[in-house]
């Protein structure tokens, strides 16, 4: 693969692209801290690699100038490859964080270094030296040392000492993050214009969003080792296609809703899908909106009915910003609707949305009307898989959780917990082990404490779309978590927006499935989800009405009855309806999943309003507690 | 004695102008203070110098022309001087090593080779013998070959690079640490090799540190006694360095030619300890 992998590259780039990053894979410890980075830069042009810090952005400069070595992957540079090349000789220009100029020499030697391990002249390296001076702006202080220095003269120094040897490709690594305000923008500004004289490729790492806006011919944004997106400036900061960069790169208001008849739906807003091919929307998908603060209408008065509303807010925040002043406001919550970005307070239940006004707009003191002048969809993120197994040692649910994950195509994460720190690592290594067993390919998340509030902070944090409990009886020393009862699945369940599967049994394949609707009031989302499931599961589904012996069917169970089939032969899914009288529903369905040979019984989560109808006798916990076969809990109103 | 009480004075002022209790006055601290190190340490320095002038210059040069004396302070000077070059080679290599590579072992590695310190000195010498004398575990192999390295100048060496050992490492690998790595990585991208870089770049930047650590181990090795008079057999004109001499003269009764010799190595000492407090005080 690697010499025709080759060939193509230099093919393809060979006399455009100063480098070339090709799936760079580097670990420390069990975690890729560049994880498969494939990047081209262009001749001359400035790019800036945007992350948080940890991100693994500065690591990806260090491959670059060979201070590390890849564990995987090649680095080309104008058409060479020269992953195994050493620092010494790939002519690479590095500027770092702390300056890191030689205190034992004058600036004039600092400079001088590399053309005097170069063997070049005297009278030239002179020449050079002095031209570098006026390059960078310090004629004249070619005799200082360091600490006569200030912070912003010592890192001009240094990027004249990296230009010294006329190097191919400059690096930056956070070159102004110890400078202060004033010096920064100075600086930025020699570094652009320095950049553009010479048209030397020059890759610069920050975290500063500003500062990539204002020097990048293109932006990487970068996190978890990750290359999120590439792209320009402007068109990174209009149509991100993740939230994450979309949240990273300035201010912004990220709505997750749901697609519902064809539109994104965010509470009663309903918004054109965009024409995007590639993706296959399905009603039931989440879809995330970014509306940028300056997309966002203010308005006294109710706008014009075609204009999309979200509703009417108060001013909670406000920021002064010289000619804007940046304002938060605070909405009714939409049903539905879940924020990503900005961040509400822990407690707080309504909308925020962020957006900016002129200085010298008055700001009303009663509740604006909040609409919309712009907006973008983000792509939408991949299916997640949540899995707990705190047993850990039956193959069932690790090969049903991958099959899941083939069949929905999801990535799969495993939470383990540990009662203490030191717990951490044995968890761990049993979970890996545990996943390698089933050839399961899955992140790991590993926590202490307590299972149950880290469930529900994960699935409220990370959005999984499934979340997967392994209810098997644990045989092993090491308990990955406290196993799930009933008390605890209820609990978590009450809280839950993403459908619960409950493993048990041995089935590690969902091909017959029962939906039920026995609690009379069917939510339509039981049928939805088990039939979009079904779908992708290449299942044949049951649908169960049980029905009170003595009265029948009631004409309303009838109804809702041929409405599933309806919804199920719209997905393309096989399915009969079985109805079966039985004195209460959960007996009802237990009968027929054990006579029926059923993979999966789905029922709906009625939660606490269900003793009350059936007089104690709780469906889903009977359910859930005597099931021959796995269970899947589909929340009251899924989102 | 004087920077201790200033800050106390205008301490006393501030509380003062508070209206608050008075700060009492320094003198009495001060004085108990001097009284307890006046038989402690002011006393036994003081008491070097009085007594080796005590019968005149004249004495007193004449006791330092004594061939012995000459010889022993020559050999000290000398043996002093090898060890210091000797431990700023070694010392400067592993504290590099130790600070700038990463392997299995290292840790108790970094733990033995300050370990000198720590041990008794006559311990050292001790050991030594038993390793490198004539029925020792190497040395009875080297006999039969006619080399003996104790009771000679060069088991003196060998006593003193052990023990001295650490001086060297101890002030140079902190310094290393540190350094940060940006330096050499800097150097590298420049162009510079690996050696390039150690002798241009962080070699400079540790000079102020060898001098330190070589001045320590001199003046360590300057006054080493406990390993030396095992190892050299006190053999004078051949391995009997000053403190041996001091040693000997003083138990024959030569209380002027033992004080002589001790006011040179004070007045060395008191030299090496001006330099010592110049470089590490002031920094660098």
């Amino acid at each position: 693969m690697g010499v025709s992998k080759r060939v193509e590259i230099n093919a393809l780039y060979g006399g455009l692209m100063s480098i070339v990053l090709d799936q760079l894979i580097r670990w420390y410890g069990n975690q890729a801290i560049v994880d498969q980075v494939s990047l081209e830069v262009a001749d001359g042009e400035l790019f800036v690699l945007l992350g948080a810090s940890g991100s693994g952005k500065s690591t990806v400069l260090r491959l670059i100038a060979g201070l590390i070595q890849p564990d995987a992957g090649r680095i080309v540079v104008h058409g060479r490859d020269v992953t195994a090349v050493p620092p010494q000789q790939r002519n690479m220009g590095f500027v770092f964080q702390n300056y890191s100029i030689f205190r034992h020499m004058t600036v004039a030697q600092n400079i001088e270094f590399g053309l005097k391990i170069r063997k070049v002249l005297a009278s030239e390296r002179a020449r050079r030296r002095d031209e570098l001076l006026d390059l960078v702006g310090l004629v004249g202080l070619g005799n200082r040392y360091a600490h006569q220095l200030s912070g912003g003269q010592q890192q001009r120094v240094a990027l004249a000492r990296a230009l010294a040897y006329e190097p191919k490709v400059l690096l930056l690594d956070e070159p102004f993050g110890a400078l202060d305000v004033k010096i920064r923008a100075q600086l930025r500004r020699t570094l652009k214009e320095i950049q553009r004289r010479l048209q030397i490729t020059a890759i610069l790492v920050t975290h500063d969003q500003e500062e990539a806006f204002e020097l990048a011919d293109r932006i990487g944004v970068i996190e978890r080792g990750k290359l999120l997106e590439v792209g320009a400036p402007e068109t990174l900061y209009a149509y991100p296609r993740t939230a994450f960069t979309a949240t990273f790169l300035g201010t912004a208001t990220v709505l997750v809703g749901r697609v519902d008849d064809g539109h994104a739906c965010f509470g009663s807003l309903q918004l054109p899908l965009p024409l995007d091919s590639t993706i296959d929307y399905e009603d039931g998908d989440r879809v995330q909106i970014l509306v940028r603060p300056e997309q966002v209408v203010l308005s006294i008065t109710e706008p014009k009915t075609h204009v999309p509303v979200i509703g009417r807010g108060t001013i909670v925040e406000q920021s002064f910003a010289g000619d804007r002043r940046r304002l938060r406001l605070r909405l009714p919550h939409l049903p539905g609707v879940r924020q990503i970005a900005p961040v509400a307070p822990f407690g707080e239940e309504g909308l925020l949305v962020d957006t900016v006004v002129p200085t010298d707009v008055p700001l009303a003191g009663e509740a604006i009307w909040v609409s919309l002048r712009a907006w973008h969809m983000l792509k939408p993120p991949p299916r997640r898989l949540l899995l707990y197994d705190p047993a850990a040692n039956t193959s069932v649910t690790p090969v049903l959780t991958r099959w899941l994950a083939e069949k929905l195509d999801a990535t799969v994460t495993v939470l383990g917990i540990a009662a203490t720190n030191e717990g951490i690592d044995p968890v761990g290594t049993m979970l890996q082990r545990y996943l390698d067993a089933a050839d399961l390919p899955a992140e790991l998340h590993l926590r202490v404490g307590d299972a149950e509030q880290h469930i529900i902070t994960e699935q409220t944090e990370s959005l999984y779309d499934l979340l997967v409990l392994g209810c098997g009886e644990s045989t092993s020393t090491v308990a990955t978590g406290q196993a799930p009862d009933v008390r605890m699945i209820e609990r978590i369940a009450r809280g839950a927006i993403t459908p619960i599967l409950l493993v048990k049994g041995s089935r590690t394949q969902l091909t017959r499935i029962l939906i039920c609707t026995a609690a009379g009031e069917p939510g339509k989302n039981d049928v939805r989800t088990g039939g979009r499931l079904a779908r992708r599961f290449g299942a044949m589904v049951t649908i169960l009405h049980v029905s009170h012996p003595v009265r029948g069917v009631s004409l309303l169970a009838n109804a809702h009855l041929e409405r599933a089939a309806a919804t199920l032969r719209a997905l393309d899914v096989t399915n009969t309806i079985q109805i079966y009288p039985s004195s209460t529903p959960a007996e009802g369905i237990l009968h027929v999943a054990g006579t029926g040979d059923y993979d999966l019984i789905v029922i709906g989560n009625h939660g606490p309003i269900t003793p009350a109808l059936f007089g104690g006798s709780d469906v889903t916990r009977q359910v859930i507690t005597h099931a021959p076969c796995s269970v899947l809990i589909v929340p009251d109103d899924a989102l | 004695m004087s920077s201790m009480s200033r800050p106390n004075r205008s301490a006393g002022n501030r509380r003062g102008s508070a209206g608050a209790v008075a700060q009492p006055s320094p003198w009495l601290p001060v004085g108990m203070l001097i009284v307890v190190l006046l038989p402690l340490l002011l006393m036994p320095l003081a008491a070097v110098f009085i007594f080796a002038f005590r019968g005149g210059v004249g004495a007193f040069i004449a006791a330092l022309l004594i061939p012995d004396a000459q010889f022993a302070l020559r050999f000290s000077l000398l043996i002093a001087f090898a060890t210091a070059f000797l431990n700023g080679l070694i010392g400067t290599f592993a504290a590099y090593v130790l600070s700038r590579y990463r392997f299995p072992g290292e840790r108790p590695l970094n733990i033995v080779v300050n370990l000198p310190v720590a041990i008794p000195t006559v311990v050292v010498g001790t050991s030594l013998l038993l390793l490198w004398g004539p029925i020792g575990l190497l040395g009875r192999w080297l006999d039969p070959l006619g080399l003996q390295p104790m009771f000679t100048p060069f088991g003196v060496l060998l006593a003193h690079l052990f023990v001295t050992f650490p001086y060297m490492l101890s002030t140079i690998k902190p310094l290393l640490d540190e350094l940060e790595t940006t330096y050499e990585e800097a150097a590298y991208t420049i162009g510079a090799s690996r050696w390039q870089t150690f002798w241009y770049v962080t070699l400079p930047a540790l000079r102020g540190g060898i001098f330190t650590g070589a001045l320590l181990t001199f003046a360590h090795s300057l006054g080493e006694f406990g390993a030396t008079v095992l190892v050299s057999g006190n053999l004078r004109l051949r391995t009997q360095t000053a403190p041996l001499y001091i040693f000997a003269q003083f138990e024959a009764g030569n209380i002027a030619a033992a004080n002589a010799v001790a006011a040179v190595l004070a007045a060395l000492s008191f030299v090496i300890f001006f330099f010592l407090l110049r470089y590490t005080g002031n920094g660098r």
